[in-house]
């Protein structure tokens, strides 16, 4: 869940559009209670506009499928309460530090793969379109050629223009 | 007359936690808003984040997981 709260944070998207709350069959009470507490932070919020939001919802779907995002999903707890296999125990807050460089650059690749579904395009489109900085582009750009999943395409003039590779 | 905003919420209940509570609400006679729409899990840990994706890419206001 918290996964999902800093993709859609990075997204642009509320996090308290995403609510996880314990309730056990015993309590009726409680259920009705959370139910409005949802209901009103939601009419806060006012309604999601689905359609502002495809290109990043699109994104987090993507970076929800990766390899990395898969392992590290649900492990914080056990990282941090458990010793590994040389009984040894990962420093809690690296294993934060790990979590949230690992959501926001596979949501920055995720972003990346999907506006050159579309077609090749230079570094600075790519920027326009998703909104991040061009360093940033350029940088996550090369992780993902190293990666195997976009590559250079053509030169248009004398700008480079990149593919993707990924499905 | 002008209606108030009614956000649409998607709910994952666990089948033996949350969902047998949002029952006991509803014979209990507890108030609560019209604005859950549940999806009945066997288990709130079988709740994929792409399910949560799903449901704001299918339009709903809120993702709620219970359990």
């Amino acid at each position: 869940m918290e996964v999902v709260a800093k993709l859609l944070e990075l997204a642009g998207i509320k996090r308290d559009r995403v609510q996880l709350r314990r309730v056990s069959a015993a309590e009726g009470a409680l259920f009705a209670q959370y139910v409005n507490d949802v209901s009103e932070t939601t009419a806060n919020l006012g309604p999601f506009d689905k359609d502002k939001y495809q290109l990043q919802l699109a994104a987090i779907e993507r970076a929800c499928n990766t390899r990395r995002l898969r392992w590290l999903i649900g492990m914080e707890h056990h990282l941090q309460n458990h010793d590994n296999v040389y009984e040894t125990r990962t420093n809690p807050d690296l294993v934060i530090e790990t979590l949230d460089e690992a959501i926001e650059s596979e949501y920055h690749k995720g972003l990346l793969l999907e506006v050159l579904k579309d077609g090749p395009l230079s570094v600075r489109e790519m920027a326009e379109k998703t909104g991040m900085p061009v360093y940033t582009v350029s940088k996550r750009l090369n992780e993902l050629e190293s990666d195997g999943m976009a590559e250079f395409d053509s030169h248009e003039g004398t700008t480079p223009k990149f593919i993707s590779l990924a499905a | 007359m002008t209606e108030k905003y009614e956000p649409k919420i998607l709910a994952f209940l666990c089948n033996w936690c949350a969902y047998a509570g949002a029952d006991l609400a509803g014979v209990s006679r507890f108030q609560y808003p019209p604005t859950l729409r549940v999806i009945r899990t066997m288990c709130s840990g079988r709740v994929d984040p792409l399910y949560v994706i799903e449901g704001f890419k299918s339009g709903y206001d809120a993702v709620f997981v219970s359990g």
